[in-house]
């Protein structure tokens, strides 16, 4: 009866856990007012999405399985929008991914049970260069082993090669391990030939880091016909091979890599995806040159 | 272990507890969607029904094979039982008689069928219990919001955790009336009928029949010869299959022989006879032992028969065609289903899921005494086991053991890593019928217990009060979290998980079959241009033309396969198809959703507009 007694003040209780539209509007109002451009709002629990509905659309909005422990590195300032009330809400073990290399900023305030905090972002990492920006500049091509190029012509949104209809370099939102992304699709072509996107402009003294993964549920399978894909950055001018990772079938999430660029000249780089099956192969990646991160001040 | 029928009052009650459940499905059953498979046995129903049309119109056509397979090839990975009740229902209250909603009249014949749980429950638990015993588990089974939400459903799986009940109820009856032996072949065949979960049933009462002959022939040395003499015949009837497997190289060999005239069917014949034969001697020498192995006989002999002929698709090839059936369930798929943080896509799934999901979604004042009463029962039976302890304890009566077995029968089955495990907890309902019964025998004891040291203080306190009293703080519970989530039955998540926040926070399956999109439906209706293209994630064609054809969705909008040729999406939230939400932001250009279905905040169905169709 004890039992009985508490689950009845369970729901007793819980419609004063959640949050008021008009909750949300004033959360809504005062990011509006106070978020700055490069701003980004964590959302906690994760899972807690009906925010979106509410906040002005121009905040990158962060909420996905995993999303706690997301470095959040384009952003020099994360907002977290929090329920710490709803059941089963550990607001600790969230902290406890969260707050490393973080200070937060002023106190958190309270719109009914939403709490809102911000937050300085020590694992920001400034951007120098990002290719999926530069996208519409880059020359793509299908390379055989031999050097033989087939061009992958720019429509106006994608750079569409000879062959499959899915063999294109666009950037597109898709999800590594629940994890939205907006990327470079680059999928394997098969065989030996590579998918390559050569692009100009990456600086030196810098971090060049390639970030990638196999979208959706093809990440997952492990059949025997399927093949790792292997994806790269080599340098266009030397040839020389400054990033690689494979990702073998069945291996899910993001893999990253990276290399520090000695100082010097802009150099242009060769972006590549390779794999022999190109089934279930399908690349969504990220290359960007960025500092070292900011780190917490004072 | 003796059954007992009855009283007229108990008769009246269960009949009461029918009407009950089956008006109070009906009335609420036009806020529940159409699940994924509701809309294929829709379509499947509807076939059927114009079999029988034809049928009625031109028989001799109707049953060629060609007709036959025309009209029941769809949907041949299930028997036809509900579907055909389903289809008949559809025809004479929606077609003939336009006296319901098409949705309405499909749904009719699975009220009637869950209504019969809460009718037995109380029939059996009385007889078992006692009358508060069986009142409590009467109503606490339609109590639980997924229970309750399948129960609205024209699928199978409340229908045979029914017909999984009747089948034990009428073998228990079967052991005071030979009648209800022949009863339970007959249930048992309908059970098969309906789902292959049935399929299990004898293996888990022929050990019961056989023990209850066993102690009643004891000291009757014919009675235990003619007992010998039932088994011999079924064990030699099994092993000569047996033989029959091997010597014609195997399943597909055995499969390939198996005709009209053939060792096969000889068998088969042979075990009718020879079952009959040895219950007429023991009819002679002892009425117990006959009627604990009635049951039995007519399970094996009534059930393959009821099977074969309830379902026109197998009339001329009973064999490939049930082959076929019995290995597509053997080999099913395996569908991604979240569990505590982790995507399960393939064997071998975690052994505890089972109780888990149970504990997670059976309201937890229901689950509380489920659990009392299962663990006494358990407690009981092993203290009853070891002399130093045995006088501690009341000894387990073989009716209880059938209870305690059938209650842990389907957990332990969906329990093998192998077996798929997605569906919620639709797959073990006949297992949550006999949990009912012991937590009704919990409560009961509880009352008893409390009734008696209450009546100390106040001797004129009339222990009626006293049981209204715990019903009221046990059901309280679940009946608001019932209402709370109605009727977004897949969502439901108890108080113990945190409800559907907790469970979200847990990493559970928020929902799935698709049917909460009814949440947003009245959205799109009001604010989707005119035949504007809709992307309803996870609806299948066939609910979308059931929303329009039930009057819940404009009949101008039309249905797409996929974000990138729609006005507006409907995502349903699935862990595993995250994909198709930022398909959506890349096809709309934008991440903010119009409008959704937020449960206690966690997102269900996230609704995007193109912004150009605004």
């Amino acid at each position: 009866m004890l039992v009985a007694l508490l689950a009845l003040l369970f729901h007793l209780r819980l419609p004063g856990k959640l949050p008021s539209e008009a909750s949300y509007r004033a959360v809504a109002e005062r990011l509006q007012a106070e978020a700055r451009p490069g701003d980004a709002v964590l959302l906690f629990p994760w899972w807690a999405e009906r925010a979106r509905l509410f906040l002005p659309p121009s905040l990158p909005v962060y909420g996905y399985l995993g999303s706690d422990r997301d470095d959040l590195s384009a952003h020099p300032r994360v907002w977290v929008l929090g329920q710490p009330e709803l059941p089963r809400s550990d607001e600790d073990a969230f902290l406890a991914s969260f707050l490393p290399e973080r200070r937060a900023v002023g106190t958190a305030t309270h719109e009914g049970p939403l709490s809102l905090a911000l937050y300085e972002n020590g694992r920001h990492r400034p951007r120098r260069f990002n290719a999926a920006d530069l996208v519409s500049r880059a020359r793509v091509y299908l390379e055989s082993d031999d050097g033989a190029r087939q061009p992958c012509p720019f429509d106006g949104t994608a750079h569409r090669c000879p062959g499959p209809g899915n063999v294109y370099v666009a950037r597109e939102w898709h999800e590594i391990l629940y994890e939205p992304r907006r990327c470079l699709w680059m999928p394997a072509p098969g065989g030996a030939r590579r998918l390559v996107a050569e692009l100009d402009g990456v600086p030196g003294d810098v971090g060049l880091r390639l970030e990638g993964g196999i979208i959706f549920e093809y990440a997952f399978p492990r059949d025997a016909q399927l093949t790792p894909a292997v994806l790269g950055v080599d340098d266009a001018a030397s040839g020389a091979r400054l990033l690689e990772v494979a990702i073998a079938p069945g291996q899910e999430g993001v893999k990253k890599s990276e290399v520090h660029l000695p100082p010097g000249e802009a150099r242009t780089v060769k972006v590549w995806v390779r794999s022999q099956n190109p089934d279930r192969r399908a690349v969504c990646l990220d290359v960007l040159a960025v500092e070292p991160a900011v780190g917490v001040k004072g | 272990m003796m059954g007992r029928p009855a009283t007229r009052d108990e008769r009246y009650v269960a009949w009461a507890l029918w009407t009950l459940a089956f008006v109070a499905l009906w009335l609420t059953e036009s806020a529940v969607g159409y699940t994924r498979d509701e809309s294929v046995y829709f379509a499947a129903a509807e076939g059927y029904a114009g079999w029988f049309r034809q049928l009625f119109h031109s028989p001799a056509k109707a049953l060629t094979d060609a007709a036959i397979v025309r009209a029941w090839d769809y949907n041949h990975e299930h028997p036809v039982l509900m579907k055909t009740l389903f289809g008949l229902s559809h025809l004479l209250f929606h077609d003939t008689l336009g006296w319901m909603r098409s949705a309405t009249a499909f749904r009719l014949p699975a009220f009637a069928l869950a209504a019969l749980v809460p009718a037995l429950s109380f029939l059996f638990g009385s007889a078992l219990y006692g009358r508060t015993a069986g009142l409590f588990a009467a109503l606490a089974f339609m109590l639980v919001p997924r229970q309750y939400f399948n129960a609205e459903l024209a699928c199978f799986d409340l229908p045979v955790a029914a017909l999984w009940l009747l089948v034990v109820y009428c073998f228990w009856r079967a052991l005071e009336d030979t009648r209800w032996g022949i009863a339970c072949g007959v249930a048992f065949g309908l059970a098969l009928a309906t789902k292959h979960n049935a399929l299990f049933l004898p293996f888990v009462l022929t050990p019961f029949a056989l023990w209850r002959a066993w102690t009643a022939s004891e000291g009757e040395p014919e009675a235990r010869a003619w007992l010998l003499r039932f088994v011999g015949v079924f064990s030699a009837v099994a092993v000569f299959y047996g033989l029959l497997v091997l010597s014609l190289g195997g399943g597909e060999g055995f499969q390939k022989k198996f005709l009209l005239l053939s060792p096969h069917t000889l068998l088969f014949a042979g075990l009718a006879a020879g079952g009959a034969w040895t219950l007429k001697g023991l009819e002679k020498v002892s009425a117990p032992v006959t009627r604990a192995l009635v049951p039995v006989a007519a399970m094996a002999v009534l059930g393959p028969v009821i099977f074969y002929l309830h379902w026109p698709y197998l009339w001329h090839q009973p064999v490939d065609r049930t082959a076929w059936y019995l290995a597509f369930h053997a080999k099913h798929n395996h569908y991604a289903w979240f569990y505590l943080g982790t995507l399960l896509r393939e064997p071998p799934f975690p052994l505890s899921y089972v109780l888990v999901k149970t504990a997670l979604t059976v309201p937890t004042s229901l689950f509380a005494p489920m659990v009392t009463g299962f663990v006494a029962l358990a407690a009981r039976g092993v203290l009853g086991q070891l002399e130093r302890t045995r006088a501690w304890v009341r000894p387990l009566t073989m009716a209880e053991v059938l209870v305690g077995a059938n209650a842990v029968t389907s957990i332990l089955i969906i329990s093998h890593p192998q077996v798929p495990h997605f569906g919620g907890v639709k797959h073990w309902f006949p297992s949550m019928v006999f949990l009912g019964l012991l937590a009704g025998q919990a409560v009961s004891r509880g009352c008893g217990a409390l009734v008696e040291r209450l009546k100390e203080r106040w001797p004129s306190l009339p222990g009626v009060a006293v049981v209204t009293g715990v019903f009221a703080l046990l059901l309280a519970p679940a009946l608001v979290y019932s209402a709370r989530v109605f009727p977004y039955g897949t969502a439901a998540y108890s108080e113990l998980a945190g409800g559907a926040a907790g469970a979200a926070t847990l990493g559970m399956q928020r929902q799935f079959w698709s049917s909460h999109v009814t949440g947003v439906l009245p959205w799109i209706n009001e604010h989707a241009k005119p035949g504007a293209r809709l992307f309803l994630h996870e609806v299948h064609g066939g609910s979308f033309r059931d929303y329009q054809r039930n009057g819940m969705l404009r009949p101008d909008l039309r249905a797409v396969g996929s974000p990138f040729d729609a006005d507006i999406v409907a995502y349903q939230y699935h862990q595993e198809f995250r994909e198709y939400e930022f398909q959506t932001w890349q096809s709309f250009g934008t991440r903010t959703p119009a409008t959704g279905l937020y449960l206690d905040e966690t997102p269900q169905v996230v609704v995007y507009v193109r912004p150009e169709s605004r």
